[in-house]
Formats: structure tokens, sequence, C-alpha cells
């Protein structure tokens, strides 16, 4: 126990912090409660410097501080140098960080105030708050079906577990199922995934559930109930034969997703043609019938009666689990907010993701590389009349790396931009390829080897991001700066691709307010701990597997997978599975603080 | 040739306005970006990485600083903050302190208390030479300058004593602006012993000096035109000004008021729009702070601006006191413009901000100097 009267706590609470208001006033009082606590100061106090500080904590003869708030960090350095000019412990200077705590909707007065209770007490509130534990539903639910989550449900479904798959799309396979080939082994996407989606739909222990959203998650770790609503896929799953009939007779056309936007699709369709399940479905914003009330072209042709219901309606199905995996995954960042690069503008300046499809066997060319060009009707689309390109320039960094998008570096694009030199190469060599990079990110097992490979190939690769892309004559001419040899580089290609980079998925706020998980200010998904616990999120029950958590490749994807399969298969085994920190109330929390203290004090007795 | 990197040198530019120096990533963005920025005179991200190493001579041989007219591309596209517009502005603060061989200028630009100290002595020294100087020269303030009617401007400005000390001064100022600009040619010309520029070429390009100083080509290429044109209506009005306040005082400053359309007085009435109308998109924009051109200011900025526009407005004021005949006020306000021009003049031309007039002109000239220089046949050439 602290010797009493030589605490401090200052509330750092600067007028705007860009959370909801907490009841400082409440705090206050609830930490005078305490014997050992002397002062109470608040931010607008008096000036906060070194000087000041140490005057106080002379004036007061105080021992510690207790810096809470919103980031209060921001100010330690300042406490802790005053601390030490008073001739104190600096380290004696303890942050309580109140948006560590925030679960993304309000904040907890009962949870902050154990926090203080904890600090107060000199004890750390991990120390103090080890939650009960629950029994545990052996069922798991997988939110999203791309690799990393085809792989957790897999995991569990091979320990003879019971899982659903939950994906919102009508297919699972993600955004791999879209890559031509994977680095640094060029092995073809397709042909390694597909056979780990036909597992999943032919495991009898996987309940898949595409084209459904999560909806809301109740209840408490190890016993989560669970709504989700189908979205009417108009389409009967189990009755589908998947012959294609009714998409041949459909007149209304909207854009492949699977695709990335460069080929049309029926309004009934399959996503691709190795979609899993391999059945149907409708799309309800280009369907003219749900527009017009009038068509029912697909009705007429189908061969199997009642299979298609363009009356159905979208249905809630709850459903019960123990554990949650979220592998929501990331969105590719938008290549038109950066407009230098005239993305939307020029029909050959490409994003990743679509010169990915255009080198693609099964993609709008066949896996010929075209240059695009305007059709009759206005379309931009990949013919042969427009030519092959003979130069092309990829432009690495596109929204990443930039304060004024992304911050962060995405980790995958330098890989796959030399990924895209070396196919390029393969099927039309001689082409001229220009890389600008700013710092190639080679970081993984065998990448570096990989760049070396491209290194040796006929590619220049080139220190230095171009700023502008601007057509002329009908070719695209670029200009910027070739640092390592410190020219100025003007430059003419066919065709451009943007290495554009990953941003947390547009679901990725909805369902973090859903599970009540946070979310880093970049919008990832928030681990419990970045180096030891990556795949726990700081609510028992719930684990994070793939590109939610975090910019990352598929190896890694399918690692962090397998890793938060095992965390469920651990508390399936064990039959527990720790509550929430939230679940602990204020009372328990002060109860062991006493007894933690009291046992303190005898082991300093003796 | 040897080089020597002194890391210290970004702590003496953090004085001349740098921030962040060490934000750059080097990515090349604002080099591309830059529609001044040509072969052989990269900038702004070859300077950043001079004064990141702390390549004292190698900034101080650049002319590239002086080519920049900050439209502000480079920093609103910087991905890393780094702001390399402001890194070529403080350049500039930096260079024109390495150019002025008195010291003064780097003085000024890192002392709040001296530039301003040195502004308010010289002024009040102005107000003395009236006050005590003229009337102790037989000059004195009789009744019969303001009570018999009209304003008796050459009486109490004695006119040949104020064009001598115009052309005192200008020749004082100009003096130590060719000084400077000698030493700005020996850092970034001479120096260089392996390069040779023909004296050929510096009669060849000379026009350059002549073109760019009248109508600013380079500014026209940033791509917002606007403010090369507010800026040309700054420069042509305060040019205009200064011909006719130093060579044609006599015929400028009369005390017979001609009519508004005699040339005298639509030469002033131009500059005197030109140089309002410069000063108010200048004001403006950095008050608004919306352009990144204006959006930071360094003391030596707003200092420039306040004295110009003082001595603009104390001038209209003249003008009007001394057509509507109120002689106590004309002299009043000839005292006061008197005492923010002469320091203006003194110390912004050849030590601060307004050194730019000549320096930009003779950096382009000088670039292309540079640009047809040959390489010097030394002995040691065939070694290597």
């Amino acid at each position: 126990m602290r010797s009493p009267d030589k605490t401090c706590v200052f509330f750092y609470n600067p007028p705007s912090s860009g959370y909801d208001p907490i009841d400082y006033a409440e705090l206050s009082r609830y930490s005078m409660t305490f014997p050992n606590v002397s002062r109470i100061w608040q931010y607008h106090d008096f000036l906060w410097n070194e000087k000041n500080i140490k005057g106080k904590i002379e004036e007061y003869g105080i021992d510690h501080i207790v810096l809470a708030g919103i980031l209060p960090g921001t100010v330690k350095t300042l406490f802790s140098k005053a601390m030490g000019i008073a001739g104190k412990d600096p380290s004696n200077v303890i942050l309580a960080s109140f948006n560590d705590y925030y679960t993304g909707t309000t904040f907890n007065m009962d949870r902050l105030k154990s926090v203080l209770a904890c600090l107060i007490s000199g004890l750390s509130y991990e120390t103090v708050a080890i939650p009960d534990e629950n029994p545990v539903n052996p069922a798991t639910l997988v939110i999203g079906g791309g690799i990393a989550g085809i792989q957790a449900s897999l995991e569990i479904a091979y320990s003879n577990n019971l899982v659903y798959l939950v994906e919102k799309t009508g297919t699972i396979g993600g955004k791999m199922a879209t890559f031509d080939k994977t680095f640094p082994t060029l092995d073809c996407a397709a042909c390694i995934l597909t056979p780990k989606m036909v597992e999943v739909n032919q495991n009898p222990n996987i309940k898949l559930m595409t084209y459904c959203d999560v909806r809301e998650v109740t209840g408490e770790p190890g016993n989560f109930t669970v709504k989700v609503l189908k979205k009417a896929r108009k389409v009967n799953v189990q009755t589908c034969i998947g012959c294609g009939t009714c998409a041949e007779k459909c007149p209304a056309q909207a854009p492949s997703e699977f695709d990335a936007g460069t080929t049309m699709r029926k309004a009934i369709y399959i996503p691709f043609p190795q979609a899993v399940p391999n059945k149907y479905m409708i799309d309800a914003d280009s369907c003219i019938y749900l527009k017009t009330g009038k068509c029912r072209a697909c009705v007429k042709a189908c061969p199997v009666p009642d299979c298609i219901n363009l009356d159905e309606q979208d249905e809630e199905v709850t459903i019960n689990v123990g554990n949650i995996i979220v592998a929501s995954g990331f969105k590719p960042f938008d290549a038109k907010k950066m407009v230098q690069f005239g993305y939307g503008k020029y029909p050959n300046v490409l994003t990743s993701l679509e010169f990915e499809r255009l080198l693609n066997a099964s993609g709008p060319t066949g896996g010929d590389i075209h240059l695009r060009s305007q059709d009759k009707k206005g379309n931009w689309i990949f013919t042969t009349e427009a030519g092959k390109p003979e130069k092309i320039a990829i432009i690495h960094c596109v929204g990443s790396r930039d304060k004024n998008f992304n911050k962060y570096c995405s980790r995958v694009c330098c890989m796959y931009s030399l990924k895209f030199s070396h196919l390029v190469l393969e099927k039309l060599p001689g082409t001229e390829i220009y890389e600008f990079f700013i710092d190639m990110r080679s970081f993984g097992k065998g990448y570096e080897e990989f760049y070396e490979r491209i290194l040796e190939e006929d590619v220049s690769i080139i220190r230095g991001k171009t700023a502008n892309v601007e057509e002329r004559n009908g070719k695209l001419f670029l200009r910027g700066e070739n640092i390592l040899k410190g020219e100025l580089l003007e430059c003419t290609v066919d065709m451009v691709v943007l290495s554009i980079g990953l941003e947390a998925g547009e679901d990725t706020q909805n369902l973090s307010r859903i599970l009540s998980i946070p979310t880093s200010e970049d919008g990832w998904f928030e681990e419990v701990h970045y180096n030891l616990d990556p795949t726990a999120t700081s609510r028992g029950g719930i684990y994070l597997a793939g590109t939610c958590q975090g910019p990352k490749d598929i190896p890694d994807s399918v690692a962090q997978g397998s890793a938060a399969a095992a965390r469920t298969i651990q508390s399936i085994l064990k039959g527990k599975v720790r509550k929430d920190l939230l679940s602990i109330p204020l009372e328990t929390i002060e109860k062991r603080i006493s007894e933690l203290t009291l046992t303190q004090q005898e082991e300093n007795v003796l | 040739m040897s080089v020597r990197v002194q890391p210290e040198l970004r702590n003496q530019l953090i004085q001349f306005g740098i921030g962040d120096w060490n934000a750059c990533y080097h990515c090349g963005t604002c080099t591309a970006m830059c529609p001044l920025s040509e072969e052989g005179f990269l900038f702004p991200r070859k300077k950043i990485r001079l004064m990141q190493m702390g390549l004292e001579s190698e900034i101080e041989s650049s002319v590239e600083p002086w080519l920049c007219y900050y439209c502000g591309d480079c920093t609103n596209s910087c991905p890393r903050d780094a702001n390399p517009g402001e890194l070529m502005m403080s350049l500039r603060r930096y260079l024109t302190s390495i150019y002025d061989w008195t010291g003064l200028s780097k003085k000024f630009y890192t002392s709040e208390l001296w530039e301003i100290g040195s502004i308010l002595l010289i002024a009040a020294l102005v107000v003395i030479a009236f006050l005590v100087g003229l009337p102790a020269m037989g000059y004195s303030f009789t009744t019969e300058l303001t009570s018999q009617g009209g304003v008796k401007i050459n009486s109490f400005a004695p006119i040949h004593i104020i064009e001598a000390f115009d052309w005192a001064m200008a020749i004082v100022v100009g003096g130590l602006l060719i000084s400077n600009i000698l030493r700005m040619y020996y850092k970034i010309i001479w120096k260089h012993g392996h390069m040779k520029v023909t004296f050929w070429v510096h009669i060849r390009e000379f026009w350059r000096l002549v073109f760019n100083f009248s109508v600013q080509p380079k500014f026209g290429k940033c791509d917002d035109k606007r403010y090369w044109f507010s800026h040309w209506l700054l420069m042509s009005g305060y040019t205009i000004m200064f011909i006719v306040v130093v060579v044609f005082l006599p015929w400028f400053q009369t005390e017979k008021i001609v009519p508004a359309w005699h040339l005298q007085r639509a030469l002033g009435y131009y500059a005197t729009f030109g140089l309002l109308f410069g000063l108010l998109v200048a004001i403006a924009g950095r008050m608004r702070r919306k352009d990144v051109k204006f959006y930071f200011s360094h003391v030596s900025d707003w200092l420039f601006l306040v004295m110009l526009t003082l001595t603009v407005i104390t001038g209209i004021l003249i003008h009007i006191f001394r057509i509507y005949g109120m002689p106590f006020a004309t002299y009043i306000f000839y005292i006061i413009h008197m005492a923010v021009l002469v320091p203006m003049i003194l110390i912004e031309v050849p030590f601060s901000k307004w050194s730019h007039l000549a320096y930009r002109p003779f950096a382009v000239y000088f670039q292309h100097l540079k640009r047809h220089s040959v390489p010097r046949k030394t002995k040691h050439s065939n070694v290597i």
C-alpha cells in the first residue's frame, strides 16, 4: 500500500480530443475517495510546463502521478522530466490512456473508474482485471470467405467442430480468386485456391452462408447469438443446376465485380466460373424486373421449376456460436483520389486489380495483353484493335506511404508490381517496362531473391515516383525524377499500371460497432498486442484473421487464419473461454485491489 | 573536388525558416510536379538532399532556389508533409545572407530584434534629419510654409538636398547589391574551376537578364498565372516609382499641381495602382492562408509587406493633402513617408527579402551561363 496523501491524478482533458465527452467531474470525485490521492489537477488549472509542475510536486510532496485522459502520453515526458528535476523517481508517472478502453460507441464509466482505481493503487489494470470464464458453444462463426476465412474455417472443420462461414458476396474466394499469379513462387492463384474453396463446400462441418450479412451480435464470449441477414439471392441454391440458360436470356448488364469492372456480366450471374457455390444469383440493382416489374426472362428460360423466385425477400437467420473469427478483408485504394495519375480519365491507366485480370487467362482478353479503347457505346474495353502495349509503366505506392492518403505501407504492392513485370515479359517479350518506386520492400522469404531475378530481366527499375501522367498524341506521358542518377526522366508509354494500396474494408467500421471491437486510427481492427497476440481482440471469443487486421500478403493471411483457428479450437477443447474485460463490475475490481494490496503488504512484512 | 559535409548546417538553416528538414524520403514527386524544374537544374528534392547532408558549398553554388517561384504544387503533392516549397524559400533567405559580405543580412534574418531595431533606428534618424538637420542647415520651419496658402513642398523638403540624398542612397544600395551579385557570381560560376564559361557566352546570354527582370517568364510558367500578373503589376509599379523618384525627382516633385492626365501624375497613378493591387493580393493571401504559397510567413515577409504598404499609403495621403492645399498635413506625412521608405530601401533591398529583385534575374542569367559552360582542360585530365 502506498503511503497516504502522496499520489496526484492529472486529468489530461484538452478542449477537443475527437472522442465522446467524458465526465471528468465524476472521475475526480471517485479518485478522491482513495486515501492516497492528495491532489486532482485538470488541464485548465495552470500553465503546464516543467517549472510549474516541479513547483507543484515539491509544494505537495508528490511521489506518484497518474496521467489519465485521452492520449495522456503526449504530456508524459513533461511530467517525467519535472519529477526528475524535483528529485523524485521519473518512472512513477503512470499513464491511464482512456482511448485504449474506447469501444467505438462510448466510454464505459465503470471501466474508466476500474482503470483509475488500479493505477492509483499502484497495480496494472491487466493484473487485476482477469475475467471469469464461460462455458463454450463449440460452433464458430467465421465472417468473410476470403483466403483467411477459408483457411480458418477448414482448420476448425478438420477438428470436427461446426463452422458457419458467412460471406457477403455470392461466392467465397475473396480477392485472391481474382489474382493471376502469387508472388514469389508464381503459382497460379486460382489453381491453389479453388481446391480449398471446393473443400469448404464439401466439408459437412462447414455451413456456408454466402450473400449474407452479420447484422447483430449479442450474448457473451462462449455463447454469442448472431443474427445473419440472408440477402435474397432469388435463385434456389439447392435446385439450381448452374446451366446458365437464364444468363443467356437476361437482357440487363452490369460491370463484373470479379473482373474489377473490365467486363460486363448479366443481372443474373455466377461471379466467376469456379465460384463456390457454383449457383446463379440475381443482382437486384441491375435486374429490370425488380426495377420496373416487367421482364422475367430468366424465369421463363430456367429449366428447373420454381428455381428462380424473383419475389424472394431478405430473411433473418439466428445462429448460436461460441467464438467468432473476423476475416472481413480489405478494400483497394480508390485510384481516382490521386488525380495526377489520371485514373478514370485515360483508358490505359489501370489499377493493379484491373491489370491482374488483364493478365489472367480467364480475364477479359483470355490472358492476352491489349490496350483499352473506347467502343461505340463509350465503354472502355480491351480490344485487339487497340494493339498491344510496347511500353508499360508501373507506379508503386499509389495511395500508400502518403500523408495525404494512407500513411502506412501496404506491404504487397512492391512484390506484385515486380510480379507484373515478370508476367508481362513472359507474355510479350521485348516490352519496355518502367517500375517507378520509392523504396523496394521485398521483405519476405524468397522475396529478395525474386527481386534480384526481376533485376536480371530486362526491366527498368527506377527510383523516383512519377508525379504526373498526361495524354500526349494518344500516348501517356510521364514526368519523374530518376533519383539515383539525378536526372529528369520523361517517358512516353502505352499503358500505366497504378500499384494501389490496401485500405480497411468498407464493412470494418460497421463490424466494429456490431462486435464492439476497436479499430486503430488507420481503420484496421485493433489486436490485443501487435507482437505477441495479433489474432485476439479486446473482447473474449472474437479473433482476427487476414487483412482486416492490417495489410498483409497471402502467406501471412493464411498463417493468421490458422492461428485464429488454433485459438478457437483451444477454447473449444478447454470448454471455456474468457469473458470480456468489460464484464467485470467495478465492485469486483475494488475487492481484488484490496486483496492484492493486502497480500503485497504481507509479503513485505515477511 | 572535395566536398565538406556539415551536419550542423541544418541547425543553422532552421533559423531561416526551414521546418522539418528530416521528413523527406526522396520519392521525387516534388521535382516531377514542378513545372520549372528542368534537366540539369532539378529542384526541390535535390536541394533538400544537399541540405539534409549539410553540403554547404554545394548549396552556396546553387542557382536553383532562385529559379523557384513558389507555386506550392510541390508542397501540395508531397506525401511526407516535408513542405519543399517553404524549404526552397528558406534556402533563398539563407543564400541572401551568404551573398551578403557585411554579415548584416544574416543578423536581420535570424534576429527580429536586429531587423526591427535597425528599421526603427534609421526611421528615427530620418525624422531627426527633418526636424533638426534641415533647420540647422538654414531651411527653418517658418510660418510662411504653412500660412500663405498652397503647399510649398520644395521649400519644406529642398529638392536638391532630397535629390542628392536619393542618389547617395541609390549608390550605397546599388553598390552593396552589385558587390553581393559579384559574390553570387563567384560562388556559382567562378568557384567551379573545372567548368569554363567563355566571354562570348556572357555577352550572348545577357539579354536573359533584362528579359527576366522585366517580364519574369519563369513565374508565368507556374500553374496559377494570377500571381504572375499581380507580382508583375507590383514589380512594374515599384520600378517606375523608383526610377521617377531617384532619376527624375525634380520633374516628379513639383510645387505646381499638374493636370491629372499629365505623364507625371499618370505614371504615379499607375505605379500606385500596381503596388496596391500586388500588395492587396499578397496581404490577403497571407492572412487567409489558403494557398500554400502564402501559408508560411517569416517575419521578413510581413515586415516587407507592412513597410511597402505604409509607404504607398503615406504617398497617397501626401498626394491628396497636396492637391487640396493642406500644407501642415502634407509635411507631416512627408516625414512619415520618408521615415518608412528610407529604412525599407536601406534594409530590405540589399540585405533582406527585396534583394530578390536582383538575385532572381541574375540567377537565370547564371543558369544559362552554367548551361553553356564547357569542361576546363586540366593537366590531370588525361590521368583519368
